[in-house]
């Protein structure tokens, strides 16, 4: 029977919505891994997800108590979230009964596609790996099904395997044929199956698909469709049915294995959400309140532009209490969709968020005649001739034993220090980078449209002066800008850590997981141009002659503000850049010291010390918590949030609604950055409620598998999302809480339902709250106005419908009880 | 717990450090009764083991911070550091196989730290059985000699192998060499080695760096028993080539870095014993404890190897004839130096010969690396050549001649085993397999790699195939 393959490509991509996409470890971002379930309420998706993954959708038993005796669950909420799921009893047996729900069984019982995850778990580790290996599989350059089609035959694991010699040349092919048998109406059933069972691997495969540019799939593609014609193959030769047989059924599953418990938690997790957001909007609203009437403020010395980050929150707080600055939030690869070529490799990297496209490069290329360039180039040479030395004599099949005898030595001496006195590689690299010349010295960035430099396979380079102006009237915009200081500051971010895989998701989420320097360093120096400010004027913003703006980094490790190379100052603007990198330590010291106590093991009396150490020690599996704590994107003005300690657990966009009549730029914000908040947000929630089916356990068992993904321990399946050291303050204690996002708009309610009505994607989100939207309308007195799913709003001044008289019956006894 | 345990060992690496000067300067001999004899060997081998594990117990305090395993992470390490300790001394038989054994009991239950982890605790039992092997192998070699000789202690019974009859002797050594084989993870008892990556990266360090060693300390340590046949020599030459050459094949072809580290320990413990059964024990020691500062480096920086790589470009050719002839001749001088410093013969051929030989190729390996290297100029090329090899084979001579001096009076320093048709074979074997891959012979061979992926699987018990089975306690 000739099979329609089309509609069996269609099928496959059906199967596929419910998989998460993986992103590898150089580029990290965090995404929702039940993306593909978002078109549905988030209750109903969990327990999909359920099904399909063996995953918990709800905050776990042991997380839920210890937010209630930390008492971040407000017993009010949590009474009138009980009625409204109609549970009754006492607190402190709904906790009981959900922490008896998830009592461990026995060890699971051997199941009957073991042999066959294992085996092709096996061939995309050694398929899909990424320079790990000195020996790659044969083939690679066919792609997936035709590599394995060649060793396949040859694969004693497989009883059967002479059956695989006479498969179909063309994967679509031999995937119909691993179907035949069974109706097109199963067809979808039996695909999800055999891409749910190793849900990481396919999650991986799912984003090289899409990767368009990038080179490892270019070299060796694989695809969904090539994976599973392998998988179906190999099962038929197991002697399996490919059919979904029932042990991923309810019975099958691990504790809490009832529906149940998603119900019984429900309560739990919004009383915890409304207590976070009911003290945020009432915080807010005071700050408001009082922030209304104050007069307007002088001309700042300084506005410093930070990533929208949460982290950037801490140091903005502590570097505002130091003086006259003003500071904005904007998505930190500062609007500009840019790929980076930095000096000395040939590597390009995306440095914007996954859901736009790159269209511009940037190359850094020397200046001409620069003796600072040749050495370091030269030094840079040695260095890396010495890893090729060595990486090369560790893999020669006969060397490797001489050069062990030879090396042990240092490797011995390179094990005590790094160990007892990690300090040492700091000062040893510091004095390094201060001796040979850096990039950023002797390089200039092609600002510039240049064509003789574009390649046939890449991107324009450079961007031409309108390009240049929109980029930069396009943020100012957006920020909702009205003055400028006579230095303004851009600020990326990157974190420094050592021995961490995870490196990349701590790094600049808007920069698709790199640092945002670069990014920073280009809108400078665009800015700077006096035909780009001429342009900017006849686009209605106007930037003082006395105004210069500057390119530094955030390091969200040591919370050190580090300037780029600067152009030329005058003597006011150098003052002003002295004083400030002053204050920049001082917010240093005190947003180190804020921070401190959070980290395990820090060193409270000399915090910024051990933030630096913790950016070099190779031990340290907690060198600082990424985005852990987010909770919620604010949208407005830097008056409503700067009286408040938001305790970096806000995502920050400036916004003016007064400068955005038509409501373009809230539209783009709320359907670009907010919902990068929200991919954020999700990922970190599932990898803390499961940390081991959504996040990627704990680091100390981490296995890095292909230089792109991790495995645990001996392999299996790829995880996906973040290790538990990120999350969690010690094995049992979340330090990340798993709320919703919750956004906070200021602006005209009616502009807000216009953007809402206008993006169903958007509304879509609030509707099947993967998160809460709450505006503060500046023109009803910063009233809040939240969002009810539906489509309702729900005004702060309406009485609450579910109070009634037995709120008040969690005492504090009861209260007391449970602690 | 973690605070004493990590003082208490970084306390013993000094006094363990302050003895082997003092056995260095004067000569330190002492025992106590039948129990205990300490050595040179036993003092390299304890202030080596109480390095390594300060090392892990300094890096997992921070590294373990937060876990609920600590008590019984450091509990287990400490434990497994006093065991080997007593190990290296141990001059009792029944005590030396009480050591040995409860040392592979620990090391299982390290394997198994995780409690909550299925594939963990399989690992754990696969790890259990085969030191239960191990330690019965040798429970059995240490009754006969016992039996034979009718001592209790290894010294006397080393004094006394001739009362053992040949049969007894062959099937004493056969014993030995079997549970030195195990506990090195040696083909083909390496499973246990390639299982174990469930185990926190610090046990993994500990693991590869002290606790694998073990089989070269037995080998060592009964050097004039499985010495006493030639033919078991070249059995003990035979099996250490075997795994040497095979599991870095395996090496090459692992994606996840702990397997691959692993595989590197197997390929490097069969060297080990290849070394030993050249009759250079010393040389077995010297790599050993070598091997182990490489190894834990590898390992407690195993989270380092994620860089941004582009897709290699068609491989490189090979070194035209001039770059040879040069890296050739740098490989000669360089062997001809290291038999030079630690006085191997060259004129008389025996087993140094083929130690001298691995020098060779690890010279001419660097040369034709270093001399491809476009980006360095012809000059800097020409300088670093000797820069590089030239001290590192003097730091290994000095490493390989001071434990030599170390262990002079040890009946181990026996003489060098005489050139044979199997180390004439060895030799020609790790000179194929050098050129092998240096001309990509191997490359594009399906079957060839599929046999060797299959090979160096771990037990599919092991794997964590469903991710909801992962439990991080």
């Amino acid at each position: 029977m000739p099979t329609d393959l089309s509609a069996l490509r269609a099928r496959v991509e059906n199967a596929a919505n419910v998989l998460g996409r993986c992103w590898p470890l150089q580029s990290y971002i965090a995404a929702n891994p039940l993306a593909g379930f978002e078109d549905r309420p988030f209750n109903e998706a969990v327990r999909h997800a359920r099904a399909l993954f063996d995953g918990c959708g709800y905050p776990r038993a042991n997380q839920l108590r210890y937010a209630w005796n930390a008492g971040a669950i407000d017993p009010d909420h949590l009474q009138e979230r009980l009625r409204a799921h109609e549970q009754t009893g006492p607190l402190e047996t709904l906790l009981a009964e959900l922490e008896g729900a998830e009592i461990r069984s026995e060890s699971p019982a051997p199941r009957a596609d073991d042999p066959l995850n294992r085996i092709m778990a096996k061939w995309l580790a050694v398929f899909l790996d990424q320079g790990q290996a000195a020996w790659s599989m044969p083939h690679r350059e066919k792609g997936f099904y035709a590599a394995w089609r060649e060793v396949a035959p040859y694969d004693t694991q497989i009883p059967n395997r002479a059956s695989l010699r006479t498969l179909p040349e063309r994967a679509v092919d031999a995937l119909a044929a691993g179907l035949d048998g069974h109706p097109e109406s199963q067809w979808e059933a039996i695909l999800q199956h055999h891409l749910t069972a190793l849900p990481g691997w396919a999650a991986f495969i799912k984003w090289r698909v899409q990767a368009r540019h990038d080179a490892w799939q270019a070299a060796h593609p694989i695809t969904l469709i090539g994976y599973l014609a392998a998988r179906l193959h190999t099962a038929r030769a197991l002697g399996l049915s490919v059919t979904p047989n029932n042990e991923r059924s309810a019975a099958n599953r691990r504790p809490p294995n009832d529906d149940e418990y998603a119900e019984r938690a429900a309560p739990w997790l919004e009383a915890w959400e409304a207590t976070y957001r009911e003290q945020l909007l009432s915080d807010l609203e005071i700050a408001a309140s009082t922030t209304a009437q104050a007069s307007a403020s002088p001309r700042p010395n300084a506005q410093l532009v930070f990533c929208i980050d949460v982290r950037s929150e801490v140091i903005r707080r502590h570097l505002e209490e130091t003086g006259p600055y003003e500071t904005f939030g904007y998505a930190g690869f500062f609007g500009l969709p840019m790929q980076y070529e930095a000096h000395g490799t040939d590597a390009r990297v995306e440095l914007c968020p996954p859901i736009v496209d790159p269209k511009h490069r940037i190359r850094e290329t020397p200046t001409a005649d620069s003796g600072d360039a040749a050495t370091h180039d030269r030094w840079q040479a040695w260095a890396q001739a010495g890893r090729s030395l060595v990486k090369s004599l560790k893999q020669n099949i006969a060397a490797a034993f001489g050069f062990v005898e030879a090396s042990g030595g240092l490797f011995g001496a390179a094990l005590a220090a790094r160990t007892l006195v990690p300090n040492w590689l700091r000062t040893g690299r510091e004095a390094w980078t201060a001796r040979i010349p850096q990039p950023d010295d002797f390089c200039d960035l092609t600002l510039d449209r240049t064509p003789e430099a574009d390649t046939p396979d890449g991107l324009p380079v450079g961007l031409a002066v309108q390009e240049k102006a929109a980029y930069a009237e396009a943020a100012f915009r957006l920020m909702g800008w009205d003055r400028f200081a006579p230095v303004v500051v851009f600020t990326g971010h990157g974190s420094e850590t050592a021995n961490n895989p995870y490196q990349s998701s701590l790094d600049c989420g808007a920069c698709a997981g790199h640092p945002g320097g670069p990014n920073a360093r280009v809108l400078a120096a665009i800015c700077n141009e006096s035909e780009v400010r001429a342009a900017l004027r006849e686009r209605g913003i106007d930037i003082p002659d006395d105004t210069v703006f500057l390119a530094a980094q955030h390091n969200t490790t040591t919370d050190a503000v580090q300037f780029f190379a600067t152009p030329a100052l005058t003597d006011t603007q150098a003052q002003i850049v002295a004083q400030l990198e002053r204050d920049l330590n001082t917010a240093q010291d005190h947003a180190t010291a804020e921070r401190a106590p959070t980290l395990r093991g820090a060193d409270l009396k000399r915090s910024t010390a051990d933030t630096e150490r913790r950016a070099v020690d190779w031990a340290e599996a907690r060198p600082e918590w990424g985005l852990s704590g987010n909770a919620a994107f604010i949208i407005g003005r830097r008056a409503l949030t700067s009286q408040c300690n938001l305790e970096g657990r806000a995502f920050l966009h400036a916004y003016d609604w007064q400068a955005d009549a038509n409501g373009t730029a809230l539209a783009q914000i709320m359907t670009g950055p907010l919902v990068v908040g929200e991919w954020i947000n999700t990922q970190y929630y599932f990898s803390t409620v499961d940390n081991a089916v959504y996040g990627s356990g704990s680091k100390i068992t981490q296995n890095v598998v292909g230089n792109f993904g991790v495995w645990q321990g001996n392999g299996g399946d790829l995880m996906t999302g973040l290790p538990l050291q990120s999350l969690q303050s010690d094995d049992t204690t979340p330090y990340h809480h798993p709320l919703r996002l919750m956004a906070v708009v200021q602006a005209p309610v009616d502009r807000v339902k216009r953007i809402l009505n206008r993006n169903a994607q958007l509304r879509m989100l609030f509707d099947h709250e993967w998160m809460a939207l709450a505006v503060m309308d500046p023109e009803q007195n910063n009233a809040v106005c939240r969002y009810q799913p539906g489509g309702t709003w729900q005004d702060e001044s309406e009485p609450s419908a579910s109070t009634t008289e037995d709120a008040a019956s969690v005492s504090e006894p009861e209260r007391a009880m449970s602690v | 717990m973690a605070a004493l345990s990590t003082r208490l060992v970084w306390m013993l690496f000094a006094v363990s450090l302050g003895a082997l000067g003092v056995h260095a300067t004067v000569g330190l001999n002492t025992a106590w009764g039948d129990l205990l004899r300490i050595d040179g060997l036993t003092l390299i081998m304890a202030t080596v083991v109480t390095f390594v594990s300060g090392i892990v117990h300094s890096y997992a305090r921070r590294y373990m911070d937060g876990s609920l395993h600590q008590l019984r992470f450091y509990g287990r390490l400490l434990a497994l550091t006093l065991v080997v300790l007593l190990l290296t001394a141990a001059n009792h038989l029944a005590l030396f196989a009480a050591c040995w054994a409860l040392m592979g009991w620990l090391l299982a239950d390290l394997i198994g730290l995780i409690r909550g982890w299925p594939q963990a605790q399989a690992a754990a039992r696969r790890a259990r059985w085969s030191f239960l092997g191990g330690s019965a192998l040798l429970a059995a070699a240490l009754g006969l000699i016992a039996g034979y000789t009718e001592t209790a202690t290894i010294s006397e019974a080393l004094l006394h192998t001739d009362m053992l009859p040949t049969s007894v002797l062959a099937g004493v050594s056969v014993l030995l060499v079997g549970a030195a084989m195990i506990q090195s993870a040696l083909i083909p008892f390496h499973g246990w080695l390639l299982s174990s990556m469930t185990a926190p990266t610090p046990v993994s360090a500990f693991m590869h760096a002290g606790l694998v060693n073990a089989g070269g300390l037995l080998l060592a340590r009964f050097a004039p028993v499985v010495a006493g046949l030639p033919v078991v020599m070249l059995a003990i030459v035979a099996v250490g080539a075997l795994s040497a050459l095979l599991a870095q094949a395996w090496m090459l072809i692992q994606a996840d870095v702990k397997r691959q580290l692993g595989c590197s320990t197997v390929a490097q413990m069969g060297f080990m014993v290849l070394q030993c059964g050249l009759g250079f024990f010393a040389a077995a020691i010297a790599h050993l404890i070598l091997h182990g500062f490489y190894k834990a480096y590898l390992f407690l920086a195993s989270g380092s190897v994620v860089t941004a790589k582009q897709p290699p470009k068609t491989s490189s050719s090979a070194a035209g004839g001039g770059t040879l002839a040069i890296a050739l001749f740098t490989g000669l001088v360089g062997g001809g130096l290291f038999a030079w410093l630690t006085g191997k013969s060259v004129a008389v051929p025996d087993g140094g010969l083929l130690l001298t030989l691995v020098v060779v190729l690890a010279v001419l390996h660097a040369g034709t690396t270093v001399l491809r290297t476009t980006a360095l100029g012809p000059l800097a090329r020409a300088v670093a050549l000797p820069l590089v090899v030239l001290p590192a084979i003097a730091l290994y001579a000095g490493v390989y001649n001071g434990i030599a001096a170390l262990t002079v009076d040890l009946p181990m320093a026996v003489v060098p085993a005489e050139a044979s048709i199997v180390h004439g074979i060895v030799g020609m074997l790790f000179v194929l397999a050098y050129v092998a891959t240096e001309r990509g012979w191997h490359r594009e061979r399906p079957r060839l790699y599929t046999a060797l992926l299959n090979m160096s699987q771990p037990a599919s018990a092991t794997l964590t195939n469903r991710r909801s089975d992962y439990h991080a306690h």
